[in-house]
């Protein structure tokens, strides 16, 4: 006879989906997107990264093999990056038509401004309704209106993260710390140039006794000093990873935030 | 001219030795010296968002309580087991070694595990009441409970991960070498067993 109760085990090996490639800011892998629709949202994304410096990614994935849409999201959203390195500014807004499953994922930059009510009430005011009438294309581009429109609710914030990531010239910041290397790297090699200048370009007065600039240095002893080539100070700049043609992530990380939801 | 009298010939040795022990500074970092300290602070610092998703957790919740209380008092068993769970995980007082002592450990997590157990109760028994499901306040709270499981679930990975970077590290050469030489008091961290609810198989009942 057949036991009433059925106990089922689910592998214990997660079914673990193929992350896509980041190839753009709409990555439709579920082919759910018209190419206007996807055209226009290229380019609005695109419009507001230039504002802002908020990095919101588009992506729909045909299946998600099993396993749930968090933990999904959040590995893909690190993958790829999104938002700017230390200001974790991004934001994936994730589709999969067949598990009939969405979510936006938030990084930790922007958890208190898109906060997870916020995403609660974009998926189930926006997308639910949107979704249900099959109008994949519409529900996305109206969501993604609605995330903007909350960004830039917070106007002053807003602008003060894009003046943060914008900075590509010398700042104060940076001539602080050339001058500080460079006295730095003055008094520590100085004391190598004392060392050995006087012998190569002194006068000699006897073992261990040369006259270099009006002064007598002595040295007491033998010993081989070894020159020294001088190595200045190099400051490597950052160079803007969005310029150009392609797209990548900035290299922001999130935390979990935003929310789910199905239809 | 003070800056040429300091550089005094009889110093000019002194200052080599200096930049001698400067320059070998880099090369301790390269025997893998940094790797142990380096691991066993992003440990802690995963630990520490692990710890920090709980509490959040806690806070709502005497908020969550109140408000299904207004729509379902009755269901008073729930409510309360909710109430009693939270106070347990609550009252659960990690000592400084906590990582390391595998009881205390063990209390926290069997702790915090009963009250995931207690809220998915809560919210089971909250889909019979479409009143409170459509209730502003209550809509609010429970993405915001969500939210934080999830960042508790990412907090828990991220520290699984840590972890095993830093257990790896203490047990495999070369910086095994360092963890018997020098990191003598460094002990591997305790981790998490299983993912709540997952060591559970789900069941499916067909009557």
């Amino acid at each position: 006879m057949l036991a009433g109760m059925v106990f089922l085990l689910l592998p214990l090996v997660a079914l673990a989906a193929s992350l896509p490639a980041l190839t753009g800011r709409v990555v439709d892998t579920a082919g759910v997107i018209d190419a206007a629709s996807e055209a226009a949202l290229v380019q609005k994304l695109e419009a507001f990264e230039k504002k802002s410096s908020d990095q919101i990614v588009v992506t729909t994935i045909p299946s998600l093999e099993g396993e749930a849409i968090e933990p999904y999201a959040n590995k893909l959203f690190r993958a790829w990056g999104l938002g700017q390195a230390g200001e974790d500014n991004g934001i994936l807004l994730i589709v999969a038509p067949n598990d009939r499953r969405m979510r936006i994922e938030v990084g930790y930059g922007l958890e208190g401004t898109l906060t997870d009510l916020h995403s609660k009430l974009i998926i189930e005011n926006t997308m639910v309704p949107a979704f249900r009438a099959g109008d994949y294309a519409g529900g996305i581009t109206r969501a993604v209106d609605d995330i903007i429109l909350v960004l830039e609710g917070n106007a002053a914030e807003l602008e003060a993260r894009a003046r943060r990531n914008q900075d590509t010239g010398v700042t104060g910041d940076d001539i602080a710390v050339v001058l500080f290397i460079t006295v730095w790297a003055l008094l520590f090699f100085g004391g190598f140039a004392f060392a050995i200048l006087p012998r190569i370009f002194g006068r000699k007065l006897g073992p261990g006794r040369y006259e270099w600039l009006g002064r007598t240095f002595r040295y007491n002893n033998g010993s081989r000093s070894s020159g020294r080539g001088w190595s200045s100070g190099s400051s490597s700049g950052w160079s803007d990873g969005s310029s150009g043609g392609g797209f990548s992530g900035g290299g922001g990380s999130s935390g979990g935030g935003g929310s789910s939801g199905s239809w | 001219m003070t800056a040429l009298r300091l550089i005094q010939p009889s110093t000019a040795r002194l200052i080599r030795v200096f930049a001698a022990l400067l320059l070998a500074l880099p090369l301790l970092s390269a025997c893998g010296y940094n790797t142990i300290p380096t691991a066993e602070e992003q440990a802690k610092a995963a630990w520490s968002e692990v710890l920090n998703q709980y509490q959040r957790r806690a806070d709502l919740i005497p908020n969550l309580v109140e408000t299904v209380k207004g729509y379902a008092a009755h269901e008073k068993e729930v409510l309360e087991g909710v109430v009693e769970a939270r106070a347990k995980a609550t009252q659960v007082t990690l000592p400084a070694d906590a990582l390391t002592n595998p009881e205390a450990f063990k209390a926290f997590q069997e702790g915090q595990a009963g009250l995931t157990s207690a809220l998915s109760r809560l919210l089971a028994v909250v889909e019979n009441y479409p009143d409170l499901k459509a209730n502003q306040n209550f809509l609010a709270l429970q993405a915001q409970l969500e939210g934080t499981e999830n960042r508790i679930a990412v907090a828990r990975r991220d520290y699984i991960e840590a972890v095993r970077v830093y257990n790896t590290a203490l047990r495999t050469f070369p910086s095994v070498l360092w963890a018997t030489l020098w990191f003598t008091g460094n002990k591997p961290f305790e981790n998490f067993t299983a993912s709540e609810g997952a060591s559970e198989p789900p069941k499916v009942n067909f009557n």
